[in-house]
Parts: C-alpha cells; structure tokens; sequence
C-alpha cells in the first residue's frame, strides 16, 4: 500500500528517510526512475541512502505500476518516490492509482517559476501538473510532514 | 604542486559547512586550500560544477570532499561529482576534528593516508567524556 506518492527532484535524501521516513515509519522507500534504473552505480547510490532505516527498491517507471498494481507491495507500507510531474503522469497513464501527490521538492532551476519556496516549476511542468489535477487528483505541497498543509491546485490551472 | 597538496571541499546542508570552516579559522587561523559550499542551495548539477570548478581553477590534483550526512543529498550530488575524477575522496560525517586535523597535516600525507587518518580522528572524536 502506497502510504506517500511524493515528487521530489532530489529522490531519496535526508528529508525523505529521516523527515517523512521517522514520522511515518514506511516498510520500504521504492524510487521509480528510469534513469536511475538504467545505472547500477546510481541504484546502489540511492537505495544506501535509504539504508539502514529502511529498505529501498529502485525500479523502472513500468515496473513500479506492474509491481504496486499487481499487489507486490499490499503487505507493506510504501513510499513512492518520483523525480518530476511527467514520471508521476506517466504512472498514472499506465494504471497507478491515487487520490493524492505530494509535491514535495521541485527545487530552483533556470527557466522555473515559484509556486512555493520548495516548488518551482517550468511551463511544461506547470500543464503536467494541471493534466495530473484534471484526474482529480489533490497536489500538497508540504516538504516535510510538520509543514502547514498547503494544496497547489489552484496554482497550476 | 605535489601530491601532498590537497584541496578541501566541504558541502553541507544549509550553512553548516561556511561556519565550520569559519570555526576552523577562529581555532587556527587564516585557512588556505579549504573551500565550502552549502549543497540544500544547490541541485545536483550545480554542486557537481561548482566542485570542478574549485578543482580546476585551483588546479587541484588531490581532493578531499567532506559531506554531513551519509545518504544527504549533498553526499550524493558530490559522489557524482567525484565519479570518474581521479584523486578525488569522499568522507561522510564531517566534524570540527575532522577539519582541525586537515587543515593542519594538509602537505604531509598523500591522499589515501590523510582519508585513512581522518576517519580514525573522527571515530575516535565521538566518546562519551568520563567525569
């Protein structure tokens, strides 16, 4: 079961094993990402990044929505990781299911605009997004758990 | 240059590692050779430029990279950052001692010896102080 459905730029990190992963004690961190995936180097990279607190699979875009589709994961809590509003549209264009997405960290970068102080997002990010609200899907924005919950929906469309 | 000479880099989260680096200078002084960047400022590709950036335009042939956190994002920005470069190391887990001891033995070890030497000053640093 999917616990947190998070867009984070930055993967797995220290706001995501310590901040959210202490607060809300996931069984496993499954970063889908298909250019991490393709690196052996890289998989190992982020999965000990999640370690020792919890385990961590890296898996391919489709991979993940078979593997979270078919039930893999039912026993345990998950926290799924992507790196950008397409791979999350493109997961839910293949079957993902979810009410929800935290839009955790899109960090500064040329060509982006503010949304909030850890949201930044560029125009074709931004009409992603909005694709992803019109699945009525609800986009917060919090960083870390603790945060005020802030819902970005309005900003987008 | 010889290869004793090695440049620091120390990438943190928020602005941990510009004052570390300015507690080192309160202890000894001015500090030559050691740089610091604040790695949550900064996305991946940038901490991986800055860092060669710092690399060649000190012309530095043996590098030293201290990060705060083991599986932080500044920990991973500067692996890829490292990947690939010869004489460049990556030690997680900076403190003050760690530093203290670099800046000042900085030209009389090679790379692997100072690495080796640091880790052990920074394992031994953490104790509990008997009363």
């Amino acid at each position: 079961m999917v616990i947190l459905f998070r867009i984070d730029d930055r993967l797995i990190h220290a706001q995501v094993v310590v901040g959210w992963g202490r607060r809300l004690k996931p069984d496993r961190i499954v970063l889908a990402d298909d250019l991490v995936n393709a690196e052996d180097w890289e998989k190992e990279l982020y999965a000990s990044a999640a370690e020792p607190d919890f385990k961590a699979t890296v898996l391919s875009l489709a991979e993940a929505v078979e593997q979270i589709s078919g039930g893999v994961f039912s026993s345990e809590k998950i926290f799924l990781l992507v790196r950008g509003p397409a791979e999350a549209l493109e997961m839910l264009e293949m079957g993902l299911t979810t009410n929800e997405i935290n839009v955790g960290g899109l960090h500064f970068r040329e060509g982006r605009e503010k949304i909030t102080d850890n949201v930044w997002v560029d125009e074709g990010e931004r009409e992603t997004l909005r694709d992803i609200v019109k699945k009525g899907i609800t986009l917060e924005a919090r960083t870390l758990p603790g945060d005020k919950r802030i819902t970005i929906n309005s900003k987008v469309v | 240059m010889t290869e004793k000479d090695i440049t620091g880099i120390i990438v943190t989260h928020g602005q941990l590692g510009e004052e570390l680096l300015r507690t080192v200078g309160l202890i000894i002084g001015e500090v030559h050779d050691c740089y610091a960047l604040s790695g949550s400022d900064l996305g991946d590709e940038q901490v991986v430029k800055s860092i060669r950036e710092i690399r060649d335009r000190n012309n530095a042939k043996n590098i030293v990279v201290f990060v705060d956190y083991f599986g932080g994002s500044c920990g991973i920005s500067c692996v890829k950052a490292a990947r690939g470069l010869e004489g460049v190391k990556v030690i997680s887990g900076v403190n003050l001692p760690i530093l203290l001891d670099f800046v000042t033995k900085q030209g009389t070890m090679g790379l692997d010896e100072i690495v080796d030497h640091l880790i052990h000053r920074g394992q031994e640093s953490v104790r509990v102080i008997e009363l």
